[in-house]
Order: structure tokens, then sequence, then C-alpha cells
């Protein structure tokens, strides 16, 4: 009997295995790979994707469509009492207590959340990130004195501080710190900033913390780099994937950050529509206009969910330990 | 796997809530559970008429407890102490039931219910001397409650007018008294006791003034001018709003508690327990047991116990009205509130508005550009849309558009059709508001609309009420029909910052005013007297009549150059009398809508109170602009 051709024996009795070619993958094909097998994740990136361009061009297109701009009011969409009007063929979400369109609102709404969700999220990342990598490979007084005002900001009662900070710099035109912080969306992106990133500084210093202690460190310290290079070259791109993965679960939780300021009433000013202000609406008006809590309330929804299935699916395909 | 239990958790999230709305939006109910009932089961009619200002369901009977819900917080002025106390709610407090003053009220609702009795004093007396002299005889029987336990003398009043004209001890209206010989001795630190309060002996007070003043017995109504045992008030000498926590009862009924603290020494006296206006919960009044009926013929008394308390939650206070739990509120029903009981046959009779000697207004700064320009200020009268912010307030059932400063009640219903600024449907009128534009130097291309830098991005400073909101974007949209954008800054308790000059806020939907007593000059004299304008508590807001002088001290900044001023008009009408007085004062109405224009004046609230099933008797005071509580009763 003599054995299959895959199976050759060699005069030494070696197996002899016939030569294949072996396709070489970078790691950026093997993330979309594991990627794209992740349903829910594809489903938040699509959903994310029309979200940004409801941000965009929803407000206004939506204006223009039913020709009713954000701010304007109709009384004839307010019954004797003062009540809004539900969803008709003209408005198609319905009035809120001011008579003004909610279609509209909400689309401009999209605007304001996603804006600030990931404005605050995106400047809380580049703190959290230098706070961090420097706490984290230095070590010693300097993650000390770092990683204590982290814990402090971890620790106050954020929203109490946000009202006090929110609330003096209201009172002026000019806002506070010289005009640093304007009242508005400024204060709204400035109080969320200071409360995230310290989330962020305490991962990337875990990270850093490892990091650190690899060979390729070590080596590249032999070689003479220095301590900014070494930060540059050698720690920071082995950070990209977490970031990208905490930055993604952050933004849905300053989006729901700011609507809880504008819920509050210290969020955005009033003629500007986040879902979060029109939310305020609807807690006084539930029971009688259903509309107000309903669509902005979905939208708010869907933006959560998809922004953490993306992340949920991003840390999956970054992580190849990771089960499924 | 994980991934489908997050997106279970949001689903099932997504399911809750629209089963929470078809839930919420389908309930007929009230929160609680319970069906309300209005008389039904007594067997007795049960009516309430609109604008009469009673509720009335069979014959009210003696004891109970009285509990009413308010909205937010208590808002004192001077945290309770009555020298200080500004709020008019608090006012409702002491007129009824805890303090009496020389000149005191009937507690009804109506022209009645501003007509001036005798209170402490046996009535209110005619002037002697061509109309510089006041002498009051006190009323026998009258004695302070625990832990005082004495009869009322004339020294008390005089102390607790002493204690008013002292700067330091918190008086926010003090203003109304310098026309007493000695006040201003005492005002400025030259004397400790005012020298034109005369007591000959313990049941007489004499006051000499300055000059005359038609309107000295309104201004010895207030409850500032209420007796104040010295044994007590010397613990609070130089703490304003301290004394707020042991007001001692010269009424009816007190603070609980109030028999349990010592007054042996300062050290000793301890808040009564019924006050918690401090931490803002509660305060809780009880019988005062030396009260005597017999020296009171104006209020009932029928309840044994009053409880207010507060809440944060406006629709869980309404909730609470409508099943029994609270029998009143001070709190303003929401537009959906107003339609359910309007609609609802059941439940109309307990809703009772009443015409509300009070007027709601934008206040525009006569320094702060655009609005020191009178064409702008009038172009924002035109353009005004009155009719859609009566809405946002809930339609008509709360409130009357105002067409000028003080509601014609105070003139004995003069006025009642002037309108220096009509409109079809009180919606405004484009036309008329850019005509006016065109002449003002900020329209410097006569388009009708302000294009000047000046017009753009102004501050506007509002309140975060719920009809604050809805009337924000009505404002701006107005505004912007003539070229003129807000800047809108949300604050929770505006008042304290459109009350400081120095802060030079050019324009605010929040103020309202209501009369200090039924005369005019309790606007006139504290809205647009240069002698009002103060640091802070301000409430000439406009600062009409603001002088370089005057900027200076309290800090105001801005286009200082002939600020107009109606002082002299003030000064003459408060010296005239009965018919004379009121047509002066309705000649500085409309020199004030029109040549002046410090406001645009949009609604009269009608203030509206809901009752409880359970509440067989109620009235409105016109005096204190809330119910009547001596006059409530309960089955």
């Amino acid at each position: 009997m003599t054995n299959p051709p895959e199976f050759q024996v060699s005069s030494g009795g070696a197996i002899a295995l016939p030569a294949v070619a072996v396709a070489h993958k970078s790691p950026g094909r093997l993330f979309w790979e594991r990627f794209r097998e992740d349903k829910a994740a594809l489903g938040g990136a699509v959903v994310i994707v029309v979200l940004v361009l409801i941000a965009i061009f929803g407000g206004p297109l939506a204006a223009n469509i039913t020709g009713h701009p954000q701010n304007t009011t109709y009384t004839n969409m307010t019954d004797a009492y003062g009540v809004p009007l539900g969803p008709n063929s003209s408005f198609w979400f319905g009035a809120d207590a001011s008579g003004r369109d909610l279609f509209v609102r909400t689309m401009y709404g999209a605007r304001t959340s996603l804006f600030v969700g990931v404005v605050a999220s995106g400047l809380a990342v580049l703190i959290g990130l230098v706070v961090g990598l420097v706490a984290g490979f230095f070590g010693g007084w300097v993650d000390t004195i770092l990683s204590r005002m982290a814990d402090v900001l971890l620790a106050v009662p954020q929203i109490l501080i946000a009202v006090g900070i929110v609330a003096a710099c209201s009172t002026n035109k000019n806002g506070c710190l010289g005009g640093l912080l304007q009242p508005g969306l400024t204060v709204v992106i400035a109080v969320i900033t200071l409360f995230s990133w310290s989330y962020i500084a305490r991962i990337v210093r875990g990270y850093t913390l490892s990091l650190r202690e690899k060979e390729f460190v070590e080596s590249a310290r032999a070689a003479g780099a220095s301590n900014v290079r070494i930060l540059a070259t050698e720690i920071l791109p082995n950070l990209i994937g977490p970031l990208i993965v905490y930055s993604t679960l952050l933004i849905p939780t300053n989006i729901l950050f700011e609507a809880a300021l504008s819920y509050l009433g210290l969020g955005v000013p009033p003629d500007e529509a986040s879902w979060g202000s029109i939310l305020t609406d609807a807690s006084g008006l539930y029971d009688v206009a259903w509309w107000l809590m309903v669509f902005p309330g979905s939208f708010l929804i869907l933006t959560t969910l998809a922004f953490n299935l993306l992340g949920d699916g991003l840390r999956d395909a970054f992580d190849v330990r990771s089960e499924r | 796997m994980r991934k489908l239990v997050r997106f279970a958790a949001f689903a099932a999230a997504a399911v809750a809530l629209a089963v929470l709305v078809a839930a919420c939006g389908s309930s007929k109910k009230s929160s609680s559970g319970t069906t309300t009932t209005s008389g039904s089961s007594s067997g007795s009619q049960s009516k309430s008429v609109i604008g009469s200002g009673t509720f009335s369901s069979g014959t009210p009977a003696k004891g109970g407890t009285y509990t009413i819900g308010w909205e937010q917080s208590f808002g004192f002025t001077n945290n309770f102490d009555p020298t200080g106390e500004y709020l008019g709610n608090a006012w409702g407090l002491y007129s009824n039931l805890m303090l009496r003053s020389l000149v005191g009220y009937k507690h009804l609702p109506g022209a009645a219910g501003n007509q001036t009795v005798g209170d402490l004093a046996t009535e209110a007396p005619k002037p002697t001397d061509n109309g510089l002299t006041y002498t009051y005889h006190l009323r026998p029987g009258v004695t302070f409650g625990p832990p005082v336990n004495r009869p009322v003398t004339s020294k008390d009043v005089a102390y607790a007018m002493n204690r008013l004209a002292n700067p330091n001890d918190g008086g926010q209206y003090s203003f109304y008294y310098t026309v007493i010989k000695g006040w201003d001795a005492v005002a400025n630190g030259k004397a400790k006791t005012v020298s034109g309060i005369e007591t000959p002996n313990n049941s007489t007070i004499i006051f000499h003034l300055t000059k005359p003043a038609g309107d000295f017995n309104l201004r010895m109504s207030m409850p500032a001018t209420a007796p104040i045992p010295e044994e007590v008030g010397k613990c609070f000498e130089g703490k304003p709003g301290d004394y707020g926590r042991d007001v001692v009862s010269s009424g009816p009924y007190m603070l609980q508690g109030a028999d349990k603290v010592k007054i042996s020494s300062c050290a000793a006296l301890k808040p009564m327990s019924g006050y918690d206006g401090a931490n803002g919960n509660h305060i809780i009044l009880v019988r005062n047991p030396n009260y005597k009926q017999s020296s009171d013929p104006y209020r009932k008394n029928y309840i044994d116990t009053f409880k207010f308390v507060v809440n944060s939650n406006a629709d869980d206070i309404f909730a609470k009205v409508q099943s029994g739990a609270y029998q009143d509120e001070v709190s303003s029903p929401a537009p959906k509130t107003i339609r359910q009981y309007a609609t609802n046959s059941t439940l109309k009779p307990r809703m009772i508005p009443n015409v509300g000697d009070r007027t709601n207004y934008f206040t525009m700064n006569l320094t702060q550009p655009p609005f020191d320009d009178v064409h702008v200020r009038r172009a924002m009268n035109w353009i005004t849309d009155k009719a859609a912010l009566q809405k946002a307030w809930g339609g008509p059932i709360p409130g009357t558009i105002a067409t000028h400063i003080t509601p014609s009640v105070l003139y004995n219903g003069g006025l009642a059709e002037y309108d220096p600024y009509p409109s079809q449907g009180s919606a405004g009128d484009l036309a008329k508001a850019q005509a006016e534009m065109k002449q003002s130097k900020y329209d410097p291309g006569k388009t009708g609309k302000c294009t000047a830098s000046a017009c753009k991005g102004v501050l506007m400073i509002a309140d975060t009420r719920g009809v604050d909101t809805r009337m924000i974007p009505v404002i701006q949209g107005d505004a912007a029909k003539i070229g003129i954008t807000f800047k809108v800054r949300s604050i929770n308790g505006a008042y304290t910052t459109i009350q400081t000059p120095s802060k030079n806020v050019p324009f605010s939907e929040r103020p309202s005013w209501g009369k200090d007593y039924a005369d005019p000059y309790t606007f006139f004299a504290e809205l647009f007297d240069s002698g009002a304008i103060i640091k802070s508590g301000n409430t000439n807001y406009s600062l009409v009549g603001l002088t370089p002088a005057i900027a200076k001290k309290v800090g105001a900044k801005g286009n200082l150059t002939n600020v107009p001023s109606v002082d002299k008009d003030i000064d003459a009408c408060s010296a005239k009398l009965a018919d004379q007085r009121t047509q002066c004062w309705m000649n500085l109405d409309k020199k004030l809508m029109t040549q002046v224009v410090p406001w645009v004046p949009y609604l009269w609230p009608n203030n509206v109170f809901i009752i409880g099933p359970n509440v067989t008797h109620w009235n409105y005071d016109q005096f204190t602009d809330g119910p009547a509580y001596s006059s409530v009763s309960v089955k």
C-alpha cells in the first residue's frame, strides 16, 4: 500500500508536506474580518452613520420639508388651554408645549446631543490620554498626584457641581473665567469633559503600567530612545485599540449626561433643541402629550444602543482572546 | 451572548417606555388611584362661580387639619421674619392667622376685601392736624400667644415700628414709613427710636407725619407693623431673618411648639418646632390658646391645625389635592390641570379663579441698548403677541391680557378700556412695530428692523418654571420680527439676578408685581421711583429715574444720560386724596405707557386655586391675593 500524495515519506523518514502559500493578513484586515461577523455591531455602525447624517442635515432638511422653522410657535397647535396637540399630517411628531414642530426640534436635537457627546468625549479622551500616559509611565509622585486628582473627580457629586458651575456662568452674558466659558454649549461641554476625563485616565494608566514592562519597551530604552519617543512610538500605538473602544462607550454616557443637564434646566439654552430639553417638557405633560416623551426618548435610546453595540463590537474585534 | 443580553435590555426599556406612555396617556384617574367626588357625598350643593372667589358646600364646622402643598420652596425673602418678609404668600399666613396689625381687612374677595377695618385697633382712624396725625386706640382683649402670654400694648407696636426703621433689622419696605417724623434719623443710624411715634398709654399710639399721606392707614395694615414683644425681639436685633423661627403670635394661630420655648434669656430661646422654613420643609400652625374670638369680628378660624408642606413636584401637589391628601395649594396649575378641571363638571367647582391685583410684565432696562431708545421699547409693546403668552399661562382662566401698568380694579375700574398698543386679537401689530422701529437710532436704514449690533444677542434673563420655557419662544419669535435677537439665560430664581442693578440686565420676562395694599402708590413708588433703586433687592428693574450719582452707588453702568424720571409725578399723586388721587395715578399710568415705556405688561393674572374634595368653605382674600385661611373649613 502506498501513502496518499500528501503523506509522502522522504528517505529520512520525515513526512514531507506540500508547500502551501500563506496569505499575510494585516492587523487591520484581521480586525475587519472579526468585526464584520458581528451583525449587531455593524447594525450599530449603520445607525450611527444615519444619526450623524441627521445631525448634519436633518434639522434644516426637516424645517424645509415641513415649512416649520425650529423656533417658530404655532398657536393653532395648542388648544384653548395651551396644551400641545398631537401628530397630524403637518406636524408629524406633534407639537411641543410652546406650539413648535416636534419633528423639526427632534432632528435639531440630534445635532446638539451628538455634538456635545462627541466633542466632550473627544476632549475627555485627549485629557485622559495625556494624564494616564504620564501617570502610568513615570509613576512615583507624579502618578500619585494625577491619580488622586482623578479619584477626587470620580468621587464628587457631579450633578451638584454641574449645577453650581452652570448657574455661575449663566448670569452674565459674557460667561465666566474671563469669557472663556460662554453660557450655553461651551459650559455644558466643559462640565461634561471635567467629569469624564478621569474615567479614561484610569484606563490608560492601567494599560501603560502594563506596557512599560514589556520587552519592546525595554529594548527601545536600551537602544537609547527618550521617554517621549518611547511613549509616542511604543506605548501609544498599543493604546489606540482600547481608546477607540472606550471612547465609543463614553459617547452615549456623555449624551445622557447632557440630556440630564438639559432636563434639569442646566444644559443648552431654551431656544436650542436637545433631546434632554424636549424631555423636560415631557415630564410635566406625559399624561396628556405622549409624543413629547416617545419621539425624543426613542432617538435617545436608539443612539445609546447603537454606540454601545458598536463599542462592544470594536472591543471584541480588537481583542482576539475575547469570547463571542 | 453578551450582546443579546444588552440588546434585550434595551428592547425591554423601549417596550417599558411605550407601555408607560400608553398607561399614563389613557388613565383618567389621579395618580393616587382614587376618583374625585365633589360635595356629592354630602348631598349638598357645591358651587363656585368663576370670578366670585368663593366656594361653599354646606355649613362650615370647626375642626380638622388643613394641609397646603407649597410648590418648589417657600421662597421667603426674609426667612419668615415679619419685619422684612415681602413674599405675598407669607402675608397670607400673617394676616389671616398669626399677626394683628393696627389696621386689617375683612378677608373677603373683591372690593370688600380691600376695605380697611380696625384689627388690633378699634378702627382705621381719620387723620387730624391737617392730615399729619393718626391716633389709634387698641382693641381690648388682644393677647400675645405663648411663650409671651400677656396683653398686647401700644409699646409693642412702637417696638415693631422701630425695628422696621432700623436698617440692621432687615426691613424691606420701610420706605413706606419715611413720612413719620424721626424715621430717617433711625434709618441713618442717628437715633434709636422714631421720635414721631408716641405711646401716651398702653392702649393708644399716635403717629406724627412730616407730610400728609392719604393712604397711611393702608400702610399700617402691612405685617411689619404688627406688634412684636420686645422681650423676644431683643434677641434678634441686628440679625435680620432670625426672628422668623420664633414669631410670637398676636392672632388666632401660633407656630406649633411656641408653648415649649423659653424666653428666660436669649440663650434659652430655641426655634419653635412648627417652623422649618429654613430647610424649606414645613410650617405648622396651631390654635393660640390666648386668642379671644370675641375680639375679632372678621376671622372665623374653623380649622384646628394648618400644615404648609413644601413639595417640589407640581403634578404631585395637584394629584394630592384631587385625592384629598392636601386641601389646598400654593402653586400654579399647569395648562393641563386647568383643562382637566374646566372640562369636568364634577371638578370644575373646585377650581376657583380670582381676580388678582397683579401685573405680569417684561422689564426693559432704560440704560441698556437697545432699550435705551424709547422707540425700541414702544416697538416691543406693539409686536408682542399677548394672546400667545396668555395661552402659555393656560388660556383666559389664569389671566386676562394686560394693557397698562396697574390693574383697573385699583383705579376702581378706571382705564378698563385703555390700551395704548391695540392689535387684532392682541396678537401684536407688525406694521405699527416696524413704523416705531424706523424712528429708532438703531434702525439707521429705516427698514423697520433693528439692524445695529446692539440688537443682536441681547441678554434676556428668564426663570425656569414651565411657563417661562413656554413663553420664551414666543418672545423670541416676536422680537425677531423687528430685528432683536435674545441670548436667553434661564436661572432658577431669577429675581435675585434682576434685582441687582450692577448686573445691568437689559431684559427679563420674569417679573410680576402685586399690590402691597389697595392703592396704586404700591405699584408706582416701588417700581418707578428713583428712591427705590437699591444695590440689591431692587424692584425698579427698568431703573426709571436713575441718575449718575445713584448709578455709581448701586454699580449700574450703561447709557446714563437723560434717563426719564417720574419722581415728581409720584410725589404729587401720593399727596392727593380720594378721586383726585385715583385720577392722578391713572394719568401717570398713561404717561408711563406712552412716554417712558419701561415695560411690556402682558397679563393680569387670576389667582387660580384648586381645593380638595373635603373642603366645605373657601374664599379668596383680596388683600393677600391668596386663600382666606381664616375662613376655610373642612368636613
